[in-house]
């Protein structure tokens, strides 16, 4: 029984980095409907930002986690303006936006390869050590991770549902043409809503970096991950997201805490496959009438 | 001379696997980010066959190449049965292609999991590669001018519109898919025969970018674009081994440009056709005919 609380703690922290992306993912479709290949890269730019402010300028940890956010969000932006908004502005097909979303993102990992190196970096120690409750012991990042993604996720919340810019996603993600006719700026939508998925990720990528180690291509497996939670918990739809992440995270946690790590991944996509097959809208899949 | 051979082998495979990428992606407009797995399929299934069950060789190849086909089966159906099936797509090929991966690279029985298939003949000769190579252009160019083809476009441009006027979506997208596969796992199988050996690492994510990098720069809807495209990537890289660690960036990049200044690809929607150069001879001499047509009536 020890073992089902040890993974299920591991679990949660997991799950809870996957909730960060997959919100994004989420979020980026219910608006533009085109999943942002790019997340892969900003994740990692997260990650390389807060491992150079903590080993390099020896900064504190939420300082790091700060200086992480706002040069992902730069990147975050930047990449929509160069590679989506020229393709937006001229109502390109999906395919292309996807195709872009995809070349950003190998060009983003690449070029970190090229600068930093594919060596594998562990994070300086933040916060070590773990408390135990009644047998389990739980790790202090684990516990950090998983209370600052859910304060991070309600910040999103209220901020989409309590705010007059919130609200404007909001409808936007219901029709962007009705939306820029009612005086709602699309570029400006954009712009938050890549803002706000950047941030999210670079702290997904942070906590991640942290789990594991920091290297170029520390995303590629969690962003699929984070998107099959996304499709779990149907395209589009932000509570789906987090149900699913956390889902997905400790289910697979179980699985190689009982198992073995190779069936976890297999875990994962034949998931996918069959969610598709039995519930193609996912577990919450909404109308496009209704999303967000 | 072998180093040629090499390249020119190599490249060979590769025009045959963007050909089928190229129909998948370019002509039915579907995204696939993990299509090397195709290549592993077939380029296994084809070695297995040969190694452990004594088929002959070239049956073999088409065997294997079939069974690649039959597995894109597996995530082709669940995906393009949902309604959003571009980037369900995309996420389920990359998944499957990573799923497949894993069982390769996990299964010690024959294959020998990650260490590599080794002591497979050395069958694939230039020139099968290059009459496999013409065949699949020919084949891959009638599929595109058949009916088939056609429906692929019209699912592309508008699949509402193209299911209103009688088109069965899901199945021409699956006719898209078996076909691409069935090409991926031929080049697999001319791959795994060439190399004398298998390992799954052959067949990363970096080889299905390879790929689509081929469709993208070659042009969308364009059969010769993805065919020289292909080629080119696998020469270039050769020639000029100090870019090597470049290549990705660049090919990232190129996605991008392309995408924001010419979508259409480098050929884009042209083809390079043999009738489009004859036509004007063939109008000349129709003229021609008109006139002494003209001068008989006139005597």
């Amino acid at each position: 029984m020890t073992l089902f609380f040890q993974q299920l703690v591991s679990g949660i922290s997991i799950g809870s980095v996957y909730a960060l992306l997959a919100v994004g993912y989420a979020l980026v479709y219910s608006v533009y409907n085109f999943t942002n290949w790019a997340f892969d890269a900003f994740m990692v730019v997260g990650a390389f930002a807060g491992f150079y402010t903590i080993s390099l300028a020896h900064l504190p940890f939420w300082l790091a986690t700060l200086v992480a956010i706002i040069a992902t969000v730069l990147f975050s932006v930047a990449v929509e303006r160069i590679a989506y908004r020229p393709l937006r502005n001229r109502n390109a097909p999906r395919l292309f936006m996807m195709i872009s979303a995809m070349g950003a993102n190998i060009a983003l990992i690449n070029i970190m390869n090229k600068a930093f190196g594919g060596a594998f970096r562990s994070f300086p120690e933040v916060t070590t050590g773990s408390f135990q409750l009644g047998g389990v012991a739980i790790g202090k990042m684990d516990l950090l991770a998983a209370v600052l993604s859910f304060a991070a996720l309600v910040g999103l919340y209220l901020f989409l549902y309590r705010t007059k810019a919130g609200l404007g996603i909001r409808a936007s993600a219901i029709d962007m043409t009705t939306a820029s006719l009612m005086g709602i700026d699309n570029d400006k939508v954009a712009f938050l809503i890549f803002g706000v998925t950047g941030g999210l990720s670079a702290i997904s990528g942070v906590f991640y970096g942290i789990k594991y180690a920091v290297y170029p291509y520390l995303g590629s497996m969690v962003t699929i991950k984070a998107m099959i939670a996304s499709i779990i918990g149907g395209l589009g739809s932000l509570e789906g997201a987090v149900v699913a992440s956390l889902m997905l995270g400790i289910i697979e946690t179980m699985i190689s805490g009982y198992a073995s790590s190779i069936y976890r991944d297999l875990f994962s996509f034949s998931l996918l496959i069959i969610i598709l097959l039995f519930l193609p809208n996912g577990l919450f899949g909404k109308k496009n009438a209704d999303k967000l | 001379m072998g180093y040629l051979n090499t390249i020119l082998v190599l490249g060979g495979i590769q025009v045959i696997a963007a050909l089928g990428l190229a129909i998948l992606t370019g002509y039915t407009g579907l995204f696939s980010m993990g299509h090397s797995v195709y290549m592993a399929l077939g380029g296994y299934a084809a070695a297995v066959l040969y190694m452990e069950l004594g088929v002959p060789f070239i049956l073999a190849l088409i065997l294997g190449a079939l069974f690649a086909g039959l597995c894109s089966m597996i995530i082709g159906y669940p995906t393009f049965r949902s309604q959003l099936r571009g980037d369900y797509f995309a996420i389920a090929t990359l998944g499957f292609a990573e799923a497949v991966r894993l069982v390769l690279n996990n299964t010690y029985k024959i294959i020998n999991g990650a260490i590599g298939y080794l002591g497979i003949p050395k069958l694939t000769s230039p020139w099968l590669v290059l009459i496999a190579m013409l065949l699949a252009f020919v084949l891959a160019h009638s599929f595109t001018k058949s009916q088939w083809g056609r429906n692929c476009l019209a699912v592309k441009q508008d699949a509402t519109a193209a299911q209103m006027m009688g088109v069965n979506v899901l199945k021409t997208q699956m006719t898209a898919l078996f076909v691409s596969a069935v090409y991926c796992g031929l080049a697999g199988g001319l791959l795994a025969f060439y190399m004398a050996y298998l390992t799954p690492a052959m067949f990363t994510v970096t080889k299905s970018s390879d790929l689509l990098a081929a469709v993208v720069f070659g042009g969308m809807q364009s059969l010769v674009g993805p065919a020289i495209a292909g080629f080119v990537l696998i020469a270039l890289p050769e020639i000029l081994r100090p870019l090597e660690s470049w290549r990705l960036i660049m090919y990232g990049s190129l996605f991008v440009i392309i995408m924001v200044f010419r979508p259409q690809g480098l050929l884009g929607y042209y083809e390079l056709e043999l009738g489009r150069y004859l036509a004007p001879i063939r109008a000349a001499y129709a003229r021609l005919g008109i006139r002494r047509k003209a001068k008989v009536d006139a005597a």
